[in-house]
């Protein structure tokens, strides 16, 4: 029970030296010297505040990973209530007509540069819903999708590995307007 | 202009020094998304003030149209619904489903499969009473208490992996049975943390808030729900019993094996938010004493119905045995019929009473599956109870009340 | 009863005392698996449940459930189940009513407040009417939604679907398309009372399949009698096919036109390669 928590095998260390050069370049001259992209990704993917729209089954995972044994903030992944304040929004559980219109509704809110997870099989597709007569087949019907995570209820490691992913992706974009 | 003015006048009541304008009641509009509603909540809130004159929730914003989808799956398809329902206490929701289906079967199931039953369906109640009390005293403003009361759901949602393989939605319970029998380690495991990890987490939790005087404050006196109001709006579970009423299923209707454990009812004297809370925390401490009991107890034996026409035969089994191959097959494909007739059957969902209303007309799907949430009724009172509280009082109430909207709408 | 299903007080005598306290307002009273099952009149239903209510030896305080079952079959094609508690006396009980969806049901709102929404479900499920609940609303589909989904002939899928339309900038209805249909199997044996006509069997039965018991079928003379009835249609045109609709190809499918593909408002075109690059 718990977390174990082991040190990487030797070998698999970072590189401490790139460390160390680093931090002798900022004491020596107390600036760093980067380019703009570079600064801009780093930014936007340090602090990736998500808006929590929880819908169903996978909130609960959502929650999940906030809570001290995944701890998304590490990440820079911290939860918001509000759409303005937020830069990914992750859908997570059923789309349901009724909501959709909601839905797309905090998304307008976002300001850019802003994402989108979809959290689930429902959200994916339907999922187990797919055929229902009150179900959005899909959450990329209202709104573009960045990530797809699968599962029902994906993990919570999954969904934080939904989020590194999209860290990747907006690393791999490296433009500043979007 | 004079007469613009003369309206003016007449507009303001009375007496224009005092300032005793009259204030026109506003409508707010709380929800869909808010981080309070617990899920897709819409309330429209007629305000007077700070005052709640009028409540309104629209539901269904979470309608998925399951009852509908289960008439067209048969029955083994149509189980994993019920995990699906009430999110934070899946195995409770898939208990009735079992139960009604065995009732219409007539089936006879294993000792053994009834303690792992009754084992983890109390898990799920303490899996489930972890979120609703953490999320309740984060709603009146606590922070820490729910970051350790997740620790516990954590060390729960580990065991129903090692039991089902799933995390939260396991399918564990068949009709007939369980699905996999659980190895002795995980039953020690658990025994252990039941001993140990349980009472000094959920322990310490509970300290900082059952007598903070800012918990109490917010909790106390906010709406009290008599017990003729608890009986006339359909209440049940935590909600019925806060109100002061001893109404438990476990106990009155005793399912699975429920009769041969021995354990108490937490009642409620003021039936007020707080209450409710309490009445939670003490379930908690009986649910972990019925799950000692189970394991003290538990019988060796098998723990699915040796009735081939509805339980699987083992994967072994069916590499040696023709028979038992067809009867796979068919199980898997066309699964059982179930024979004509309706029933109600309901168990004490850590929410209140969950029902199943069925009706089978003998093929093997079910003719109607009518579910009976346990929100359901609870939030219809929404509007009674927070009737002259605060705007802020409401989420308490919301809190105490214990809502999922996978249920409530379905 | 073998099955661990939840066991309340014994079924003896409930049904003798409800027929006492109900008179010729319950029609007929069963008891099958174990719970027992009243059937009532419509009208006088607010008297019926008050005197489930306080008749000693009934008692049922608390309503739990209103449940809709359609049998489209009937004439009162809706049957209203009443799930009944009696706290003191720890016994369940179902009263049935039928309607169908013209006739109201008396509402219960007055005994039970808990009622309001119950019925409210109802209504919006089987378009079942109420009379006397003061906020017959719909309560669980979609607002502006049509039809009522849980009646047996509404299809599973609907009729309607949501999409985003880039152009309205608004969340858009369209009428319902699938990419796969439900697969659905109906696992009765072609030799007992499947529904449908085998391919190929078109010949044998005609479009009915025959019931168990049918007579047989006609003779050699008679069919003949039959085929020589029918008068041949004169054929107006030689059959030759210089035009594609004489092909019998018939049309092009209509799904497949360019100008049916829903238009992506996702797919636009990217600025320099876009961020895939």
């Amino acid at each position: 029970m718990g977390v174990e928590l082991t040190a990487p095998p030797e070998g698999k260390l970072p590189d401490q030296q790139f460390f160390n050069d680093l931090n002798g370049e900022l004491t020596d001259k107390g600036f760093l010297v980067t380019s703009t992209e570079e600064l801009f990704q780093w930014a936007r993917t340090g602090s990736l505040w998500w808006m929590t729209f929880g819908l169903a089954c996978c909130a609960v995972e959502m929650i999940h990973v906030n809570m001290p044994r995944y701890d998304m903030e590490r990440f820079g992944a911290a939860p918001r209530a509000s759409p303005r304040q937020s830069d990914v929004m992750i859908v997570a559980g059923t789309l349901c007509n009724k909501m959709a219109p909601a839905l797309r509704r905090v998304y307008d809110q976002m300001s850019e540069p802003k994402y989108v997870i979809s959290m689930g099989s429902c959200a994916n597709g339907g999922g187990y819903y797919h055929y229902s007569y009150s179900v959005v087949r899909g959450c990329d019907r209202i709104v573009p999708v960045d990530i797809y995570v699968p599962g029902c209820p994906p993990t919570a490691e999954a969904l934080l590995y939904g989020v590194m992913q999209l860290q990747r992706k907006i690393r791999r974009a490296g433009t500043i307007e979007r | 202009m004079a007469e613009i003015a003369e309206e003016m006048v007449q507009q303001q009541s009375p007496d224009p020094t005092t300032g005793d304008v009259e204030i026109q009641n506003y409508t707010i509009n709380f929800g869909p998304q808010h981080p309070a509603a617990h899920g897709v909540l819409r309330l429209v809130m007629e305000l007077d003030g700070e005052i709640v004159e009028r409540v309104d929730p629209h539901i269904g914003l979470l309608h998925r149209g399951t009852e509908k989808l289960i008439e067209y799956k048969t029955y083994a398809q149509a189980l994993p619904y019920m995990d699906r329902l009430d999110y934070c206490s899946p195995l409770c929701m898939e208990h009735s489903f079992v139960l009604a289906v065995e009732k219409l079967l007539d089936l006879e199931v294993p000792l053994r499969a009834q303690y792992l039953r009754v084992f983890f369906a109390e898990l799920t109640r303490i899996s489930n009473h972890m979120l609703n009390l953490g999320s309740h005293v984060m709603d009146v403003g606590a922070m820490t208490p729910n970051l350790w009361m997740f620790e516990i759901r954590e060390d729960c949602m580990n065991f129903f992996e090692r039991a089902s393989g799933a995390r939260m939605h396991s399918n564990y319970f068949r009709v007939g049975g369980v699905h996999q029998d659980v190895p002795l380690k995980l039953l020690t495991d658990i025994g252990d943390w039941l001993d140990t990890r349980l009472p000094k987490l959920f322990g310490d939790a509970i300290s900082l808030v059952a007598e903070n005087r800012i918990f109490k404050q917010r909790n106390v006196d906010i709406a009290v729900v008599s017990r003729d109001d608890a009986i006339k709006w359909g209440f049940s579970g935590p909600m019925i019993r806060a109100a002061g009423i001893p109404w438990d299923i476990r106990k009155s209707q005793p399912y699975d094996v429920y009769d041969r454990m021995d354990f108490e009812i937490p009642v409620g004297t003021n039936g007020d938010c707080y209450d409710r809370f309490m009445v939670r925390v003490e379930e908690v401490y009986q649910s972990a004493r019925i799950m000692k009991q189970c394991l003290a107890e538990m019988p060796e034996g098998p723990i699915m119905t040796m009735d081939r026409k509805v339980g699987p035969p083992k994967r072994g089994e069916m590499k040696h045995s023709m028979e038992a191959l067809i009867h796979h097959f068919k199980l898997y494909t066309e699964g059982y019929h179930v024979p004509e007739g309706e029933v109600y059957v309901a168990t004490e969902a850590p929410k209140g009473e969950f029902g199943i209303y069925m009706v089978s007309d003998g093929s093997n799907k079910p003719y109607r599956c009518k579910i009976r949430p346990t929100a359901f009724s609870h939030l219809q009172a929404m509007d009674f109870m927070s009737k002259g509280h605060m705007l802020a009082d409401t989420t308490a109430i919301l809190g105490a009340m214990d809502i999922v909207f996978g249920e409530c709408d379905r | 009863m073998r099955a661990p299903a939840p066991k309340f007080a014994d079924n003896d005598g409930v049904i003798e005392t409800a027929r006492s306290a109900l008179g010729n307002r319950l029609f007929d009273a069963v008891e099958r698996v174990g719970e027992v099952q009243l059937h009532v009149t419509r009208d006088g239903l607010v008297d019926t449940m008050v005197a489930l209510r306080d008749t000693p030896g009934l008692e049922y305080q608390q309503l739990m459930e209103i449940a809709g079952v359609d049998y489209p079959e009937r004439d009162e094609r809706f049957e209203v189940v009443y799930c009944l508690l009696s706290l003191t006396r720890n016994h369940r009980l179902h009263v049935h009513v039928r309607t169908d969806e013209e006739r109201p049901v008396p509402s219960v709102t007055g005994i039970w407040p808990v009622a309001g929404w119950l019925e409210r479900e109802v209504y919006d499920m089987y378009g079942v009417l109420f009379d006397g609940n003061p906020d017959l609303r719909r309560i669980l589909t979609d607002y502006g939604f049509r039809g009522h989904p849980q009646r047996k002939d509404f299809p599973l899928t609907g009729y309607v679907e949501l999409r985003y339309s880039e152009e309205a900038k608004r969340v858009v209805y369209e009428p319902v398309e699938l990419a796969q249909d439900f697969r659905t199997f109906d696992f009765m044996s072609p030799w007992e009372g499947a529904k449908y006509v085998l391919p190929g069997d078109e010949k044998a039965g005609g479009a009915e399949p025959e019931a168990k018991g049918a007579p047989s079928p006609v003779t050699a003379e008679e069919q003949k009698k039959a085929d020589d009835a029918k008068v041949e249609p004169k054929a107006t045109e030689p059959k030759t096919t210089e035009r594609p609709e004489q092909t019998g190809a018939g049309k092009d499918d209509p799904g497949n036109q360019p100008k049916d593909k829903p238009k992506d408002p996702d797919v636009v075109p990217t600025k320099q390669g876009g961020q895939d690059e």
